[in-house]
Formats: structure tokens, sequence, C-alpha cells
């Protein structure tokens, strides 16, 4: 198996081996040896829990610099609708398109056209599709993560239409090529995404195909950029990157949650934010319930993309300025309608491969073993407290149930099955101290009488 | 090779609707984790259902025994119920004995037994009116029946 690429790195140096990232992960996917985090990369769904949990900083998210793409002749950055409420009331979308402009990019697309061809794609789909129910949107990469590696009989419920960003990348290098008349390889389609998960999603794509953007950059990498350059702007650079791009209505409906519950207004429609959440509902899909759901929409993010780990802004002030742009910017203009009827007999949505479930390397082949396996785990089970304590380094009892009778962990490494733990945990964690000032030194009290 | 690496054994009570479907979701959960084809494990989670739900609606108790050689997955539902009388007919499709207020949970359309038919390689009921029901079926495992 091709080694998977995660978008997170562990900087050992500052791990404090606190085990707040081992606790956050939704897959179990951390653990903590020798007072140092690590991750099992076969689990990792790249939801970025653990890096909003780190107290020590030291889980960071790998980015792109804008100086990486400079080998490109021409570079479009293909802005989620989400930056658009990232900036002061003040800056508005032609203030952030002019900064993006100034900041080096050749054009900025605008793909409410994408969205509109994706949402019809799906409501035909919607309607045509006779397999199991509910239908899954592929939009977050985090869940299309968690469903190959903890839902695996859901993969083929996962919906087979592309999604808007990949669709945009592919269009904005065809037009420009044929505009510029240069091969579309000297072309970068660069998305601005609000969240690690996509931009690990372009450069791996979870149905092993190539993405048609060549690569992202957060909002946060830009945010300082543009608003910058917004200071120095004249007003006529404003109203060209306007005309420029048409930053429409419908475009930044799609941010905000439950956007595609009104283009399936006839469809049993749900919308589920937050990795926690998500899980609750999938354990319920896979116990045989919510079947007369037809679809479902899920963002790891509580409340959707606009709570992006790579937004500035917090969500419900992101939320509330988008919804005061909204009523300030045309709907769908005429031109876009005319657009999605003229390209959506001609686009293919199909993914360009199958996702499917994330293959782990620990299953022995022999059903004898496997069997022996569970037993082991079975009877360390029996052996533990249940508190979950997490000094083992393991996130759960059952984690490290598990791990034992994989090999990969050690009876011994339990407080409660082997004593000299606590001992080596207090060397390994209290060496690492500086030395604590003694309690009456600190409030200026007397110790005790010996 | 016909050792048995795996044998577990649940009890279920009759009428508790509450609690029915636990003993298949269980299974359902070990043969996963032993990393069955999902295929097989669909099949073997039917039977389980259905058995355990012919016990909850007729039975007072039964048991539910789960085993696995490296060949063959078996289960054997046993309960001390009313027996079957016409065993033919209890296996034909749409037959049913349910009462009107198991319909009305969604129960009792006469699938239960011609299911764990249908899902098994090897299937063998025997029944003694005022004693009970015995259902024993099997699934292969390397075979893709």
């Amino acid at each position: 198996m091709p080694e998977l690429t995660h978008g997170f790195k562990i900087d050992r140096d500052k791990c404090d081996g606190h085990l707040a990232c081992m606790r956050a992960c939704p897959t179990q996917a951390v653990r903590v040896r020798e007072g140092k985090a690590h991750v099992l990369p076969d689990l990792c769904v790249d939801c970025g829990l653990c890096l909003t949990a780190c107290p020590s900083g030291a889980i960071r998210a790998e980015t792109r610099s804008f100086a990486e793409f400079d080998k490109f002749k021409y570079k479009v950055a293909v802005p989620s609708p989400v930056l658009f409420g990232q900036f002061p009331m003040a800056v508005g979308p032609g203030h952030i398109v002019a900064g993006l402009l100034g900041m080096g990019f050749d054009a900025v697309w605008d793909f409410t056209v994408e969205l509109a061809l994706v949402n019809r794609a799906i409501l035909d789909y919607v309607e045509r599709w006779e397999g199991p129910f509910p239908l899954l949107s592929v939009s977050c990469p985090v869940v299309v993560r968690l469903v190959q590696v903890l839902y695996p009989s859901m993969v083929d419920q996962l919906i087979r239409v592309q999604v808007p960003r990949e669709l945009a990348g592919l269009e904005a290098k065809q037009k420009f090529s044929e505009q510029l008349g240069i091969p579309p390889d000297d072309i970068a389609a660069i998305y601005i995404t609000p969240c690690q998960a996509k931009s690990i999603s372009i450069l791996k794509p979870a149905e092993g195909a190539k993405s048609n953007l060549e690569g992202a950059l957060g909002i946060s990498d830009v945010y300082n950029n543009i608003l910058a350059l917004t200071h120095t702007l004249q007003e006529d650079q404003v109203q060209l990157a306007s005309n420029h791009s048409i930053c429409s209505g419908a475009m930044l409906r799609w941010t905000i949650n439950e956007a595609q519950g009104q283009i399936l207004q006839r469809h049993r429609y749900m919308s589920v934010t937050g990795l926690a959440n998500v899980i609750q509902v999938f354990d319920d899909i896979e116990k045989g319930k919510l079947r007369n759901i037809e679809y479902l929409e899920c963002d790891a993010c509580w409340g959707g993309c606009i709570g992006g780990n790579l937004t500035v802004d917090n969500i419900y002030v992101t939320r509330s300025k988008l919804h005061r742009l909204l009523a300030e910017v045309p709907a769908a203009a005429p031109q876009v309608q005319a657009e999605v009827e003229r390209r959506y007999p001609a686009t293919d949505f199909s993914l360009k491969g199958r996702v499917r479930r994330r293959t782990t390397n620990d299953g022995p082949t022999d059903l004898r073993e496997r069997v022996r396996r569970m037993k082991v785990e079975e009877a360390v089970t029996r052996a533990l407290p249940g508190l979950d304590c997490g000094l083992c380094g393991a996130p759960s009892c059952g984690a490290f149930a598990k791990d034992v009778a994989r090999g990969t962990g050690q009876r011994s490494d339990c407080v409660f099955l082997r004593e000299g733990r606590l001992r080596e945990l207090k060397t390994t964690y209290l060496s690492r101290r500086k030395k604590p000032p003694e309690i009456g030194e600190q409030f200026g009290v007397s110790p005790p009488p010996a | 090779m016909d050792e048995e690496l795996f044998r577990q054994t649940y009890s279920i009570h009759g009428r508790d609707f509450d609690k029915a479907g636990e003993t298949a979701a269980h299974i359902k959960q070990i043969l996963r984790e032993l990393g069955l084809d999902a295929g097989l494990v669909h099949r073997a989670v039917i039977i389980a259902f259905e058995a355990e739900m012919n016990v909850v609606m007729y039975a007072d108790e039964g048991t539910v025994t789960f085993t696995l050689t490296e060949d063959a997955l078996k289960l054997e539902i046993a309960d001390q119920g009313p027996g079957i009388e016409d065993i033919e007919l209890a296996l034909t499709e749409g037959y049913s004995t349910a009462t009107d207020q198991m319909r009305e949970m969604g129960f009792g359309f006469g699938m239960g037994l011609p299911n764990i038919r249908k899902n098994s390689d090897d299937f063998n009921l025997v029944s003694e009116v005022g004693k009970g029901t015995t259902v024993s079926a099997m699934i292969q495992l390397n075979s893709s029946a």
C-alpha cells in the first residue's frame, strides 16, 4: 500500500506528551510512547482535532507557501466562499478579489456555476439512486476518510458526484489555457481553503486519482496579505476586480449550513455538523436506522466549513457577515443559469476513482490467528480497570487491549498491571519540569512541623 | 478442519422487544472484528436477527449459540417455546402466526424462517409441539454461495 500522506506533523522536540491529542482523536489514531505522541497513519482521518487540542503547540498543519507555485506561468486562485465572510464589513468581495490579485494571483475564479452544476448533479443522482440510503455527501474530506476507516460498509453510499472545487479547477485551467494559448500544465489552480483537510484531499484524493487543483493555501495564509493590500487599493482597482469576478449570492449561500437542503427540498435531507455528531449518526446508520433519509450532508467541523481550522474569524461572526453580504450582492446572475444549462449535459461529474475502504496493515490473513488475537484482547480487557486513564499511552482500555493483542502494546504499560510503570512515568514526565517551588515558599506559609 | 475456534452462547428472553436485536448486533461486531467478508457477515446477521426475533416473539426463553471453525460459521438457536406443528408450512414465505400486535411492530410477515434458510448453506429445523424448536444454520467460510 502506498504510504498515506497526512497534513499534520508532530514536532517531537516540542511535544510534552500531554495526552490531549490522544484524547481528542475521534479514530483513536494517536499513541504516546516514552512521553512523545505519534500517529497511526492508517487510522488518521485528517480532522485536525489533535492540532487544536495540543497545549504545547507541537502539532502543526503543513502548509504551502505561495512561492512554491512560482514555477507556473499563470496562477488562478479558487477561493472557498468562506473567505468572503472573514474580513471586516468594509472589506467587500471586490477588495478581497483585488487583494488576491495584488498578492500575485493572475486571476480569481468564482465558482458559482460549478456549485450550481454540482447541486443539479446531486439532485439527479439522488433521484436515480436505487441502492441503500442515505447517500452521503463527499464535500468534507474528513467525513469521506472517516467512512473509509470506521464505516467501511458504507463506502458505496458516498455519493459519486465530484465536488465543486475540483470542477472549478478543471474549468479554470481549460478556459485560461484557451484564452492565453498556453498549455494547461503551465496553469496552477490554487484553492484557498478553510481547512487543512481539503488541502490534503487535493494532494491525496480519497478516490486515489489526481486532483484538478495544484494545491491549496489556507485562508489564514492569505488573510494578512489581503488585509494589508486593501488599504493601498485604489477605488478603480476594486471596481476592476469586482468586474473580474461575479461574487454571487448563490456562492455565498453554499457556505451557510444546510445549503443543499434548498436544492433537495422534495427529498428527505438531513444535515449534521461536528465530528462527534457525525459519528453518532453514522453509528445509527450502521444499526440500520435512518434508511428513510435520502441525502445526508455531513461536515466534520461544527457549523460547517466556516468552522474550518484555517479560518480566521469565529463562526458566529462569519455567519453574521455572510448573511449581511447576501443581502447586498445580487442573487444568481442570469448568465449563471444560462451557463449551467450549457455546461450541464457535457460535464463529467463522476469521481475519477472509486472510494474504497481503507485497509489497515495489521490484520493477519489466518482466521485462527485472528480469533487468537480477539481472545487475547478479551482477556486483557477483563484485567483492565476500564477507567480510560490513558497512562499506558493508548486512548482507552479498549484500544490498549487491541494494541496488546496486535503486539504493538505491552501489558506492562498499564499502571494497574505493573506498579513500576508509574515510577517510569514520573521519571519521564517530572524530570522534564523545572523544579517547582515548594508549596510553602510559593504561598508564604511555613512548612508543617515534621 | 472441524476444530472449534470460537464459541459464544447468548440467552434470549421472550417478549423482550426492547433488547431484541442485541445478540445479532454483537455477533456482527465479532465477525467484523475478525475481518470476515462483508457479504458473509450480512448473511450471518440476517440469520441471527430473524432467529432472535422468533424467540422473542414466540418463546419464553432461548439461546443462540455461535461457533466458528476454520471452514464454517454455525448458529444454533434453541428455545423452549410452543413448537411448530407443520414445519413445511412454517417454511413457506409469507406464512405467519404472528399476532396483530407483532405486525404493528413491524414483524411477523412470514419471512423469518424462509430468510434463515435462504441465507444458510446448510439448514436444519427440529421441533416438538409443546417443548420447543431448534434451528441450526451453517455458512461456509470459503464459498461465495
